[in-house]
Parts: structure tokens; sequence; C-alpha cells
């Protein structure tokens, strides 16, 4: 199974390379690996079929449990005839549809890349590598979508499906992560999570919750279906086999895998149901209303995933069984039905239904094919389609939970709308309009057999389905056997006598066919109750709500300010500690404001000093009074009796206040103008609150002393041990010797960047700034550690 | 002169005979990788300009990348001397330098940093006539003292190894001299990261205080065994760390100078900063926080919580507003960094795992993304708006496919290094019932892909509407080799490290820092 993964890996590598020299027949390569991957199924398939699984392991990441695991059953058989069958077809019809273009290589290797991703998807065993797949798909898909990249729509629907379901995907992802956490032996495997399902719990609810929010983005239910229609832009063999035949049944496939474990978890049953049935309903709704042939159809589709999701996620295994007969029947038709549509297009080069007229005399062969597909999408005995929905009400209408009977009222009414879009897309493509503007019909060309023969396999399967029930029935019930042990009693029947099922099928069909015949009035009414882009309206709008509210905040939070970047950080500084120090804080033992005449007066001046460099507005007085300060707290240092920490500080202070006055040379005589008062008040509140929190800080440190000061030891040892009177030159040069080289060598590098600096900025003076910056800053880290 | 040398020798050790001196064990073999940059540093500096050939065009570049490669090569033997369960781990130079599968992972992904910048230095430095050695010798030093910090078993070593770090790249920031951006980041890189010390030392000042030790070892030992009444000073000692931390690892709200930096900065030098500063500023948190108050995690955790959340939430959102692709990495990187302080959150050995393996990946995918930035912005390194992006895949297809890698295992793409990066982080995340932030991560992520998708879109999906195809041409740029080289090896190792990462899995797992005290 590795192997077909990356068979199509290898092929989807080559593909561009072939595409540019042989051009069409690109196609004959990247159909090989679906081919083969249908001749290993065939291999397998009695052995599937008869209730076995292929299966296959490579480590890949251990510590993450992250294998390479691959697992081949009934159900997943199924999964692979319809993503390598299809595939097939549709990579068949691709070579047929496609004029001669220069990147088709492209498109073909997406096609197969998707191709294999999702062969992956459907055939792994190991919860995380289907996440992997499921990404893949995600990605492939947003590729095909943007195909046409030159057209702005479907650029625009491109980000959006990415968007909505790469952000389904991660949901599901932490999903996936606590149902592993959780799961029994910490497993990472689909069939052993499913076989020993995790205990319930409120971590097991969300984890529910945030999985199936991964399968409804992917499976295009509402509120996130908005995605699909748009994806509409892509060429329409993407349609036909991603966005109605396989991507979009990823999140029907997790939820068939995983309700049989989890359908009474949490909130699973309604979730599913609930959705399941709102979506149904409105995507058939919704199709009523579209005039793109192609447009009906993806909401078809939408309307058919809600009926595969309410099927499936109920968990029954009668409904599983149902829903496996659906799944089938849904992706012959609805793959059939955009591949006409795609003939129609190719030969009429439009695909508006009001414009459209007369096609079912010029184009026969065609319109039965369509009329096949359709009458199985409608439920029409005896189609596969008709056979799968009365499974479906069947299942509801035995079902022994709560709400079943709400459930099947809703299928009734969505099959009935069902019915109705039905005819109006027959009635559309194929019908004569005596009243249509500028209608087109009467010269389209019959198209190729070539071009025909793919949609006309699959409807003529949805018929052999239906006619033959045996044959499905061999294939669906291994099928839905292998989600859930043991399979429900039920076969599909072509003639199942009269029962409740039958009268609501019958219900269905009357009641749509009545709705198109007065599709007028409906269509009067519609127009006065529909919001009709809602959802679509409404992602665009957070999606454009959401960059607004980022570039105004940027605005505010970015302005480039120094001194703005500077306050956000330095009130950090003070809050966050001072909300730490405000429980603990004490004034030390014998605090008093000063001891001696002498410290008062220094502090007065250093005070004045400092209130006098923020106030004026001249560079050199500013400057000069910071100097003040400078020399004020070395005086305090020699009242203290530290007349060798003095001498440094007025070293440091002369060097730095003679530096100072060279760059000043330089520079403007006054400050730049301040903008406003009030940020003025700001700054001198930010200040104000700073200082007072280095205050307390500095009280409370004093206050926090618990052991002998260190310097009294160092001081001791320095003349025993390093043999000299001063204690500080022995710290540095011994105690801390390494710490002193270290701040050598931060010296030096910072005597080299000025060097630099200085050479860079000789071709313009103004630079000196910089290294002069960079020297005080030195100064001030080794004040800092030298003490 | 000789006799003379001689006979001051021999007094030299009659003064030893007298006076014992107990020097502690200095362990120079271990110390190879880390003397490796620094001295290459000063010699390359001396050479370059005492010998007049070292001024052909690539013979400073390739002299730094191959010092680089001798540190990454010297690091193999501690390595396998640290994995030896003979031997283990085992400390230098008097118990302050800690070395241990840690450190010398770290000093080995700064070492790969240093090589990738010097590779996408030597034309960018060329194109923009910023001559000279300087910045292949800052380069190096920088990166050294990035490794002290990295290996620091002692705060003030630490805080010797952020310093040398630092002021060697506040100096690299500005040496753009004909881009006043370049200076101005240069500047503000400066009075910011100048604030930062200075909190960083009265954190030291105020651990000191609650502790009697700057060694990380002590510090620990010292936790464990006293129960603090009032550990006030202890508290403002870590915030002010963390503040510290917050800076050189960019977390909100000490993000602030970033964006401007990173975009003003030279980009081979932005794509350094990014890269080593980042595993330099983790690898000192880490130790510092994980290894050292370990016992006090249930204080600090909140904290770390918080910062991870603002982070990634406001560097992704933000993000995506921005028009200038290297505005956008930046905040990018702000984002990354709240993904890397998640898994620290953890608290757990599971955690600083998937941090390692986050740190490692992210080296080589932002040192790419900046290098193919470097590229794009053409001479005056100027072009960065979204705009000049637009038809990269038509003119140059091979680049934009590269960038779509590293944007992708940016986003978290699984086959590339982001997703198992990001997974990792989510599972230890999970595992330390830390369940609202792994979701908050998840989401954090749906917007940041919104960011990485918007480049590629413009890059791929150009076409204009209403004008002809031959309107996207797309920039013309030139690709030298060294930078391609770089870009190559940065795709390699993204791509190796998303389809086998069992191998990177097992290395970080080897390399969960460990105490280990003087014996």
């Amino acid at each position: 199974m590795t192997g077909l993964v990356l068979l199509h890996a290898l092929v989807a590598v080559l593909a561009p390379a072939v595409g540019a020299r042989f051009g069409k027949r690109v196609f004959a390569l990247t159909v090989i690996p679906s081919l083969a991957t249908l001749v290993w199924l065939a291999v397998h398939l009695g052995d599937v079929l008869d209730g076995g699984a292929v299966t296959e392991t490579y480590q890949w990441v251990p510590g993450l449990d992250l294998a390479l695991s691959f697992r081949l059953d009934a159900f997943g058989a199924l999964m692979v005839l319809l993503v390598s069958g299809i595939g097939a077809l549709v990579v068949a019809y691709s070579a047929w549809y496609f004029p001669h273009r220069p990147d088709l290589g492209r498109f073909a290797m997406l096609l197969c890349g998707f191709s294999g991703a999702m062969l992956g998807l459907v055939l792994s065993d190991n919860i995380l590598l289907i996440f992997v797949f499921w990404e893949l798909t995600s990605i492939t898909s947003y590729l095909l979508i943007g195909f046409d990249d030159t057209r702005e729509s479907a650029r625009k629907a491109a980000l959006q499906a990415i968007l909505i379901t790469g952000a389904g995907g991660l949901a599901m992802l932490a999903g996936l992560v606590l149902i592993g956490q959780q799961s029994s032996g910490g497993t990472w495997s689909l069939d052993e999570i499913v076989h020993n399902a995790p205990s319930e719990g409120a971590v097991m609810s969300w984890a529910v919750v945030l999985v199936l929010a991964g399968a409804f983005t992917k499976s295009a239910q509402v509120p996130f279906h908005m995605w699909l229609p748009g994806a509409m832009a892509a060429p329409t063999p993407v349609s036909a086999y991603l966005h109605s035949a396989t991507m979009v049944k990823a999140g029907v496939y997790l939820i068939a895998r995983l309700a049989p474990a989890f359908a009474d978890v949490g909130l699973w049953r309604e979730l599913t149901a609930g959705v399941g049935v709102a979506t149904m309903i409105w995507g058939a709704y919704r199709a009523l209303r579209q005039h793109d042939l192609k447009l009906v159809l993806a909401f078809g589709t939408i309307s058919q995933l809600g009926f595969l999701v309410a099927l499936f996620g109920w968990g029954d295994s009668k409904l599983l069984f149902a829903g496996t007969a659906m799944l089938l029947a849904h992706a012959f038709f609805k793959a059939a039905l955009f591949m006409i549509v795609g003939v129609i297009d190719h030969q009429a080069h439009s695909r508006d239904l009001r414009r459209l007229s007369g096609l079912g005399r010029r184009l026969p062969a065609t319109a039965i094919i369509a009329t096949l597909a359709a009458a199985s999408m409608a439920g029409v005995p005896p189609l596969l389609g008709f056979m799968s929905k009365e499974a479906g009400f069947l299942g509801f209408a035995d079902s022994l939970h709560s709400g079943a009977d709400l459930v099947l009222a809703g299928l009734v009414v969505g099959s009935i709308l069902t019915t109705a879009y039905t005819a109006r897309f027959l009635w559309g493509a194929f019908a004569v309009k005596p009243g249509a503007e500028d209608p087109i019909g009467a010269e389209v060309d019959r198209p190729l057999p070539p071009l025909i023969i793919p949609a006309g396999l699959l409807a003529v399967a949805s018929l052999v389905g239906g006619l033959y029930a045996p044959l499905a029935d061999e294939l669906v019930r291994p099928a839905a056997a292998a989600l859930h042990e043991p399979a429900g009693e039920y076969h599909l029947h072509l003639w199942p006598g009269f029962t409740l099922p039958l009268l609501l099928s019958a219900v269905a069909l009357m009641g749509g066919l009545a709705l198109f015949a007065l599709r007028r009035p409906v269509a009067a009414l519609q127009r006065k109750v529909a919001v009709d882009n809602g959802a679509d309206d409404a992602f665009f709008a957070l999606y454009n709500a959401t960059l607004r509210a980022a570039a105004r905040i940027t605005r505010i939070v970015q302005p480039g300010s120094l001194s703005f970047y500077l306050s956000a950080v330095l009130i950090t500084f003070a809050v966050v500690p001072a909300i730490v120090m405000m429980g603990d804080w004490e004034v030390p033992d014998g605090a008093v404001w000063a001891e001696s005449p002498f410290q008062a007066v220094i502090g007065v001046i250093v005070t004045v000093g400092a209130v006098g460099a923020t106030l004026t507005r001249r560079r050199f007085a500013a400057v000069l009074t910071l100097g003040t300060v400078g020399y004020g707290v070395a005086m305090l240092f020699v009242v203290q009796g530290a007349p060798d920490l003095a001498l440094t500080q007025f070293l440091i202070e002369t060097v730095v206040l003679v530096l100072f006055l060279m760059v000043l040379r330089r520079l403007p005589e006054r400050f730049a103008p301040r903008r406003t008062s009030s940020l003025r008040a700001a700054h001198a509140l930010v200040a104000l609150g700073v200082g007072a929190f280095v205050f307390a800080m500095a009280l409370a440190s004093l206050a926090a002393r618990t052991e002998r000061p260190l310097g009294h030891e160092m001081s001791e040892v320095a003349y025993a041990e390093g043999g000299g009177r001063n204690a500080v030159n022995v710290i540095l040069a011994d105690i801390r010797a390494f710490d002193t080289m270290g701040e050598i060598v931060v010296i030096a590098v910072a005597a080299i960047g000025t060097a630099a600096l200085v050479r860079a900025g000789r071709a313009r003076r103004d630079d000196e700034a910089v290294p002069d910056e960079i020297r005080a800053g030195v100064g001030v880290d080794d004040g800092g550690d030298g003490r | 002169m000789i006799a003379a040398g001689l006979s001051n020798l021999g007094v030299l050790a009659q003064i030893a005979e007298f006076t014992p001196l107990d020097t502690p064990e200095v362990q120079w073999a271990a110390l190879l990788p880390l003397l490796i940059l620094a001295g290459g540093g000063v010699v390359l500096l001396t050479v370059s300009s005492l010998v007049k050939a070292m001024a052909a065009p690539g013979v400073n570049a390739a002299a730094t990348v191959l010092v680089g490669l001798a540190s990454i090569i010297a690091c193999v033997p501690v390595w396998q001397r640290v994995q030896d369960p003979e031997r283990g781990p085992f400390t230098a130079v008097g118990g302050v330098i800690g070395i241990d599968g840690f450190s010398i992972l770290a000093t080995g992904l700064i070492a790969a940093s240093v090589i990738l910048a010097a590779l996408l230095l030597d034309d960018y430095l060329r194109r923009e006539d910023i001559d000279g050695v300087e910045m292949y010798a800052l380069l190096l030093l920088s990166a050294s003292g990035g490794v002290i910090m990295a290996s620091a078993n002692d705060l003030i070593v630490m805080f010797l190894g952020l310093e040398a770090l630092s002021i060697a790249i506040y100096v690299m920031a500005a040496m753009h001299r004909r881009r006043i951006e370049s200076q101005e980041a240069g500047f503000k890189y400066f009075i910011v990261g100048a604030f930062s010390s200075a909190f960083f030392l009265y954190g030291i000042a105020m651990v000191y205080g609650a502790t009697g030790s700057t060694n990380l070892v002590e510090i620990a030992t010292f936790l464990a065994n006293n129960l603090l009444l009032r550990n006030g000073v202890l508290m403002l000692g870590m915030a002010l760390l963390l503040v510290g931390f917050g800076f050189k690892v960019s977390a909100v709200p000490f993000q602030g100078w970033t964006p401007d930096v990173y975009q003003g900065a030279p980009t081979p030098v932005t794509a350094f900063m990014a890269s080593a500063v980042k595993v330099a500023a983790f690898a000192g948190l880490i130790r510092v926080f994980y290894l050292a108050l370990g016992t006090y995690s249930l204080d600090w955790k909140p904290a770390i919580y918080a910062l991870a959340v603002l982070s990634m939430i406001i560097g992704a959102t933000f993000a995506v507003v921005q028009t200038d692709v290297k505005r956008m990495m930046a905040y990018s990187s702000i984002s990354h960094a709240g993904f890397v302080l998640v898994a620290v959150q953890a608290g757990t050995e599971k955690g600083v795992t998937a941090a390692i393996f986050y740190l490692t990946s992210y080296v080589f995918m932002v040192a790419g993304s900046f290098g193919v930035i470097s590229l794009v912005g053409r001479r005056g390194d100027a072009a960065h708006s979204l705009d000049d992006y637009r038809g990269l895949s038509r003119s140059r297809p091979g680049l934009a496919l590269a960038f779509t890698v590293f944007l992708l295992a940016q986003a978290g793409v699984p086959l590339t290094s982001g997703f198992v990066a990001k997974f990792n982080v989510i599972a230890a995340a999970v595992d330390a019932r830390s369940f609202w932030l792994a979701l908050i991560a998840m989401l954090a992520s749906v917007i940041a892909a919104v960011l990485y998708l918007k480049i590629i879109v413009a890059m791929y999906l150009t076409g204009d509407d209403a004008e002809a195809d031959d309107s996207v041409a797309g920039p013309k740029v030139s690709i030298p080799l060294p930078a391609a080289a770089a870009i190559g090896i940065a795709i390699v190792a993204t791509l190796a490290i998303g389809v086998l990462p069992g191998y990177l899995f097992e290395v970080a797992g080897d390399a969960v820092p460990v105490l280990i005290a003087l014996p």
C-alpha cells in the first residue's frame, strides 16, 4: 500500500516534464497509478469481502507513534474503488475535455498527487497519518481550485476553500490528539481505537466536537458549506472527482469510521443529525435557486453530503449500511452528472440553464446518460439511489434512539427538494424553453464518444447496481460490516414490499415533482425570503473584519516609535513584579531617609538634576544636568566611605560626558518639539511610576536579606588567599576571574563592532552616535558586574 | 630574549611552588567548538587585516563557513562522550559551563546558522558595497556568545554570553550604511537590548539574593532543600529574568522592536538573528527555568502561559495585515516564539524535547526564508513588498518553490519539518493537560496559515484579470551560488526532518538538558 501511494507521488513528480514534452498524452501516464491500484484491489478483493484485512506497517517516527500503517478492509476497499475507479475515469475524461494548453502537465501532476493523498487517507490505519493525508488533499484541492490563476474569482475561492478546510483540519488534529491520548494504551491505530473506544468524559466530548468540526468543514456542512460552490471555479474534471466523488467524502468517511465507537459520546449524535439534516435541506433549497448547472450540482452535493452525515453519524448498524450504499450511489451519479455538465459546457460553451434550450434533441446520448444518473439522484426505482434511500428511511424508522422520527421527517423534506432540483437540472439542461432569451442549443455539435463514455459507465453502474441488487449487496454488506460488527440483517432490495419507506419515497418523488411544476410561484417566494449568499458573505465579512481589526491594532501597538516600545516594556517591568511584590513588601529595619545632612543635600541635588534633565529643551543642558546626577551619586559613595567606587564613578561620568559633548556638536541644539501635552503627561506618568517601583524594589531587596552579605566573606579571603589589600581588585582578578575574562571578550566584541561601524560610517558622518552609545553601554555593563 | 623568557618561566615555577593555586579544571577539549568560533572570529579579523589576499571576493565567507564547519565537527566527539552512558554530561571551567547534549546541540545549531548566514552574506555584502571582514568576525563572535549562553551553568556566565551575542548583533544590524532603516534598526535594538540586559542583571541579583548563588546547580539544590517562607525576592528575580529572556526571544509584550529591527537589518543578519539568537535565548530560558527553577514551575508556568498565548495570537494576527514580506516574517517569528513557549510551558521532558525539535526545525526554515527574501530584495535590500513577489514562480520557479516549502513548513504542513515540530508541541501541551493552550496554538496556526498562503498566492496565482499574461513576468532575481547553497541546505534539512523526523526526535530526546554538579 505504501508502494501504491509512493507510485502516485512518483508519477506526479514526473508529470510536469512529460506534460511539457508530450502534451495531452501525459494523462496516459497519470492514469497508470489508478489502474495499478485497481489491479491490486482486484487481487485482494476476495479476501477482504470475506471479512479479512490486509495490513502493512512501517515505523516512521517511533517517538511520536507516527507509523506508516495501512489497513485495507471492506469499507476501505469500497473507498479505494471510488478513488481509483472514478479517478481513472476522470483522467480519461480530462484527456478529451481540455483543449491543448501548456500547463496540462501541472494539472495532471496535481490530479495524480491528489489521487495518491486520497488513497492514503482511506487506507491509513493511524489517525495521525490520516491527518497528514487529509491536509495533503486540502492543499492539492486548493491548487486545483486556483488552477486558472488568472481569474480573481478562482484565487478567492481557492483561498476560501483552504482556509475553511485547513482550519477544520487543525481542529480535527486537536481532536484526534485528544482521542489518541485518552485511548486505552495510548494507541493511534484507528482500528484499535474504534474497537476499544476510550472512556467517556469531558475531554472526550470536546475531542468529538473537534473531530466533527474537521469532518464538517471538509464535507461542506452548514455553516461551513460556502467553500464548495466557490470551488466550482475549478475545471469540471476536478469538480467531478474532488468535489463530488472523493475529497468531500473524506469528512463522511471519518464520521463513518468513528461513529460506531463515538455515536453515544457527547454531542456526536445530536450534531451529526442536526447538521446533516440542516445541510441536506438548505443545500437542496439553494440548488433550486441556481442558474448555473454546475452550481445546481454543487448545492446538490452539499445536500447529499448532509444526507450521508446524518446516516453515518447516527451509528446504528442499519444506518451504516444505508450510508455505505448511499456513498456508493452518490459517487456514481454525481460524478456522472458533473461530467455531463462538463460535456455541455464543452459543446455549448455555456452552463446557464436559462439559455440552454433543446439540447436534449441535439445530444440524445448525453441526455439519456444524464437522465439515468439524475433518476438515481432523485431516488427513482430501479436505480441504486432509490435502494439506498429506502435503506436510510428504514433505518431511521426502526431506530430506537430518541429523535429518529424528527430526523426522518427532515430527510423526507430534503428528499422532496432533491427531486425538485433534479427535475430542474434535467429540464434546465435538456428541455426546449420557448421563452428563453438568446437560446443556445440548435447549433451545438455532438461530443466525441470518449467524452461521454466515462459518464455513461457510471450511469450504467447506477442502473446495474439497482437492477441486480445482489451484486451491489455483495460489496455494500461487507463494507458496512467492516465498520460495525455485526452488520444489521438487511439487504438491498429492489422491491421491499409495501412499507413505510416506500411510501416516503413516493411522497418524496411526488412532492418534488409538484414543487417543480409550481416552480414559478416557488421561485417568486424564494426571491422574497431567501438570503442568497448569507454564509459566503459572512465568511468574507469575518475575513475582512479580522484583517481590518488586526490592521487597526497594529497601527496602535506598532507605531515604530522607540519611546512607545520602551514605555510598553517599562510598564511591564514595573507592573508585573509590582504585583508579585505587593503581597510581600516590607521596609527594612532602621531605614531612614538620610543618615547625615550631607546625604540629604546630595540627594536633593541629584533629584533636581534628574528633574532638570527631563524638563530642559536643550541638549547641552540635558547632558550637563545628567552629569550632575552622576557626580551626585559619586559624592554619595564618598560620603558612604567608598572612595574607590566614587573614583570609578567619577571617571565613567567624565568619559561619558566628554563623549556626549563630542556627539552633541553635530546634533541640533534643541530637542525636536514634543507632540502633545497628553503624550508628555503619559510619559511623565510612566517615568514616575517606574521610578516609584524601582525605589520600592530597592527597599524590598534590602529587607529581604537573610544571610550575611557576601562582601564580608570576600573581603576576608581577599588578603588571605588572593594576596591583595584591594578587595575589589582581588574579586575582579581572582575570585571571579573567568567572568572578568568574559567581560573583556565582550568589550573586545564591542570594540570590533565600533571599529566596523566607524569604518562603515565614514561615508556619512552622522553615524557616530551609534558607536558612542555602544561604548557607553559597555561601561554600564562593566560597572554592573564589577560591583 | 629566549633566555630571559626561560628565566621568567623559572620564576613563575618557583612562585607556583610557594603558592599552590587551586585552579579549576577547564576541559579544553569540550570547549573546542566554542573556542573555534571565538578564536576563528579573532583570527579571521587579524589575518584579514594583515593579508591582502583575503580581500578577494568570497575568501572571508569561505573562511567563516570553514570555521562553522570545524565547530560542528568538533561537536561530534563531545556529543559522543556525553551520550556515552559510562561518562555522561560533565562541567567545564569550574562548574560554570555545562556540557550536555543540550548545549552541544545548541552549539551545532548556532554554528549551522553561522554557515547559512555567511553563505547569504557573501554576495549580499558585495552587492551592497559593505566590504570588509568585520561582518564575518562579528558573526563568529556573536555566535560564540550564543554558545556561551546556551551552555552556561551560571547566571553571570549566561549574562556574559548574552552580552557578547547582543553587542555584536547591534552592530551587524546597523552595518548597512546606505539604508537609514538599518541604522534605525541597530539603534532601536541597542536601546531596547540594553534595557533587557539591565532587567536580566536585576533578575540575577534578585535570584542570587533569594538563593545565595548564581550557579544553576546550587540554585536548584537550594530550592529543592529549602522551603522559602517568603519568596517575594525570588518571584521578583524570576519575573525579571523572564523579562530579559522575553526580549531576546521577542515574546509579546516585549516584541516591539522585532518588526522594525528585522525589517531594517541587512536580510542575512536578520536570518542570523531569527535563527541563532532565538536558539541561544531559548536555550538560556530552558536552562534557567526548566533546570534551575524547576521546583517553582507552578509559579513561572502561568507567566510563560500568558506570554505564549499573547505571542502566538498577536504575532499571527499582526503578520496577516502586513504587506512587506520581511515584516511578515518578523511577526511570524514572534508567533513561532509563542509556539516554543507552549512547549516550555509544559515543563516536562517531553515539552523540552518538543522545544528542541521545534528550534532545530525553525533554524533551517527561517534561515531559508530570509535567504529567499534576501535575494528577492535585490540591490538596495528594499524590494520586500508583496507586489515584488508577484510572478516569482514564472521568473524564478526554483526560488518560488523553495520559498513555498519554507512557508508551508512554517505553516506546519505535513511532510515538512514544521508539521512534526508543531505536532510535538501540541502533544506535549496536551500531555501536560494544557488543553486550552493547545487549542489556542491550533487557532494561531490557522491565522498564521493565512499569512503564508498570502505570499504563496502572490508568487503563484498571480494573474491579472484585465491585463495580458506578460504583465506578470515576475521579478528578475539573480541567484548567486553561495546563497543558492544556503537555501539548498535549508531545503534539504526542512524536508529531511519532515519526512524522516525519527532521527531528530531521538537526538532531541538525548539533548534534554541536565543539571551537572561539579564532581
